[in-house]
């Protein structure tokens, strides 16, 4: 015991989520020999961060009063905070809630009594704490954790999902439309744009190996801005897609537009509070796995 | 009047356990699940094509359960029926979903109540056998990444797939692939027999020193699978009686004929009942609704828990031995379903987006799940998530309140309760991410 007890500490607190980013983590199992995990409700029995805490790993977005309590009580004892995961990030997917014409629906749902009080809207971690870094995924990759954990500066990556694809992009190749989102057949080894998915992987961060794009999937996103555009607004990353697309494609421009604008947004469903709305700073690159 | 609050642990989400004491006797025990992100709500006006790549996101422990509900729930609204080799992919995304979870549920949320340890990290130092190379840790992440990979080959993304759409699946498995996972699942059978049969073996001191496998009476039992061998990708939803007599076999837009919903002002889950009648579903239900496993070594341990508790079997702990005669049964059955060729070309047809009802069910690690939509202009209109553990809550309140009778007399409290309390709602595996959404 006194041998484990002298390695770095770490807790993980899971607020609003799926405990997908849990469950990457359990798969990234080389921490177990590394590090001493001292909190992590899913998989022990402890009820509380104990103080002196190295690292903090905070997942799921901030949804109701006991989350937001959990997380400042939290990063009160520990030495390091590290954003896990597009929820606790940018909103994820459940920040889709955050529209006008469900909110109404959904907060008649809130009031109930012995249970913590749901807040308006969904917000990211870094609204109430500051965060030393930010691990963004739907969920990260069990590398990308371990990454994050034993030093980000030796990361390898390309800057953008493209970048790890390897599907070739054809110049002859041109659809004049898009697909819908998910039709069935994918050609093998071709880029998804060639074929007329409306991938996002040219300006999404790269890191993650392309899982999805090399399957057949196209990215949505879910890593969110590459380091060029992390630090712009929305209309500078949008606008990129949109010239890919054209470069690309013979897709009417409107038709992309339409598509990487639709209210339900499309494929941005995992970025909607920092990317559409635009109400929050962004995130300076260094800080950013 | 005495009210204790038990937070709960190694169990997917956020719940606690509130227990009222009055003369001795545990008048109340409720399962409050309390947390909500509002699924069913924000997914109105999302594009129906959509639904496959949200829904996983419900829960990132049963994300493929939702992952092929939603495809399912889609193909029945578009009137499109998959090829054979995509019916398979989808089994084995569903089956390398119940080797990820049943080992998870054995091995890291339940096998530390066997010895009193609060995680499997703080058991090595008292369990590892010096001779194993590695740690018991290390083994149980070793069995349950099998799960992972099997995902990760069938459905691309690790833990949110995205390979099952509308109509089929995107690829076939490569023979390469295949090879390589059978490699892998021959290696890691006998690992999880091995680790499966250390925790039969704690389970039985368990037994002895609380000197109870459950204390709950019996109950009714809905799980959809198959009657001489487990279906996870079945059409039926089964109810069998307390008496092992089938009672209900039914489609799954039948559900609201045979299955009654509440809610509670005390959690963001509701509850099913049977006809007024309690029901768990889970691996017990399964267990219970299946004559063989069709793999001989978990037929094996079948016959073993059956040649000792009988069948159907109630005593809840025996979820957990359940769980463990499933885990083998999934390595058994995904090998024997990739010695076979899963490459042709066939992997999908084609389908037009078009506006109506439908409902896709499959049977997840906790039960069956049922994806309910209504599309109109191809968006979504309506949602609905029919979800396993809510059908378990009742039975979950009641086992708790039972077990609590146990360890509560007029003089005292005992301090086993909150041990108790944990053991129950671990045998059920709750996922309050699902019930709640």
């Amino acid at each position: 015991m006194s041998e484990k007890q002298s390695l770095p500490s770490f807790a993980v607190l899971q607020l609003s989520g799926c405990a997908g980013c849990e469950v990457s983590l359990i798969n990234a199992s080389e921490w177990v020999e590394k590090y001493q995990l001292v909190y992590m409700p899913l998989v022990v029995s402890t009820h509380a961060i104990p103080d002196d805490t190295e690292i903090l790993l905070v997942s799921g977005g901030v949804r109701n009063d006991e989350d937001v309590y959990n997380l400042k009580r939290a990063v009160e004892v520990v030495d390091r905070v590290i954003a896990v995961g597009t929820c606790a990030i940018s909103g994820g997917v459940a920040n889709l809630g955050d529209r006008d014409d469900v909110r109404e629906l959904f907060m008649a749902q809130a009031d109930r009594h012995h249970l913590p009080h749901l807040l308006p809207k969904s917000h990211p971690v870094d609204a109430f704490v500051d965060v030393d870094l930010y691990l963004p995924g739907c969920p990260p990759t069990p590398e990308l954790f371990m990454a994050a954990l034993t030093g980000p500066e030796n990361f390898k990556a390309s800057s953008t999902v493209c970048g790890e694809c390897g599907r070739k992009k054809l110049k002859d190749m041109r659809p004049k439309h898009l697909v819908g989102f998910q039709q069935g057949e994918v050609l093998p080894d071709i880029c998804l744009i060639n074929q007329g998915y409306l991938c996002v992987g040219s300006s999404t961060r790269g890191g993650c190996r392309a899982i999805c794009t090399r399957p057949g999937h196209p990215c949505v996103g879910c890593r969110g801005p590459s380091d060029a555009y992390i630090e712009k607004t929305s209309d500078v990353w949008f606008e990129r897609i949109q010239q890919v697309f054209e470069r690309m494609t013979d897709i009417p421009p409107e038709e992309i537009r339409d598509a990487l604008h639709s209210p339900q947004l499309s494929l941005f469903l995992f970025q909607f509070t920092d990317y559409m709305n635009g109400d929050r700073p962004s995130r300076p690159k260094e800080k950013v796995l | 009047m005495t009210t204790l609050r038990f937070p709960l642990s190694r169990i997917e989400g956020h719940a606690r356990v509130e227990m009222e004491i009055q003369d001795g006797q545990v008048v109340k025990a409720q399962f409050q699940a309390i947390e909500m992100r509002g699924f069913r709500y924000f997914v109105q006006g999302t594009p129906a094509e959509q639904m496959p790549v949200i829904t996983p996101r419900i829960c990132g422990v049963c994300s493929t359960a939702h992952h092929v509900a939603s495809v399912k729930a889609l193909e029945d609204v578009f009137e499109v029926e998959p090829p054979e080799l995509a019916k398979k992919i989808r089994e084995i995304l569903l089956l390398g979903q119940l080797i990820q979870n049943q080992a998870t549920s054995l091995f890291i949320f339940t096998m530390p109540d066997r010895v009193g340890a609060s995680s499997i990290f703080q058991m090595d130092n008292t369990e590892a056998d010096p001779e194993q190379r590695l740690s018991l840790a290390q083994r149980a992440l070793k069995v349950r990444q099998v799960g992972t990979h099997l995902i990760t080959l069938a459905g691309g993304q690790f833990i949110h797939p995205v390979k099952a759409v509308i109509g089929g699946v995107t690829s076939g498995i490569k023979r390469e692939g295949a090879d390589e996972m059978l490699a892998e699942l021959e290696e890691m059978l006998p690992v999880a027999c091995e680790l499966f049969d250390a925790y039969w073996e704690m389970s039985m001191s368990m037994k002895e020193r609380i000197g109870t496998w459950g204390d709950d009476q019996p109950a009714y039992y809905i799980a959809s699978t198959g009657q001489s061998r487990p279906e996870l990708n079945s059409e039926l939803i089964r109810v069998l009686g307390p008496d092992g007599v089938e009672r209900a076999s039914f489609r799954p837009h039948l559900f609201r004929e045979y299955l009654d919903y509440q809610d509670t002002a005390y959690s963001y889950a509701g509850q099913t009942s049977y006809q007024g009648e309690v029901l768990r579903a889970n691996s017990l239900a399964r267990i219970n609704l299946v004559n063989s496993m069709g793999t001989p070594c978990a037929d094996g341990y079948l016959e073993r828990l059956t040649s000792t508790f009988g069948k159907p079997a109630h005593p809840i702990l025996l979820f957990d031995l359940c769980r463990g005669i499933e885990l083998v049964y999934a390595f058994e059955r995904t090998i024997e379903m990739l010695s076979n060729d899963l490459e042709y070309e066939d992997t999908a047809v084609p389908y037009k987006v078009k506006d109506g009802e439908g409902y896709g069910l499959v049977e997840a690690p906790r039960g069956p799940l049922i994806h309910h939509y209504t599309v109109r202009d191809g968006l979504i209109e309506d949602a609905e998530f029919i979800i396993p553990t809510v059908h378990n809550m009742l039975a979950i309140e009641r086992a708790l309140k039972v077990a609590g009778e146990r360890y509560v007399t007029e003089e005292a409290i005992s301090l086993e309760l909150e041990k108790a309390v944990g053991r129950v709602v671990r045998a059920f595996d709750p996922c309050i991410a699902c019930a709640t959404q």
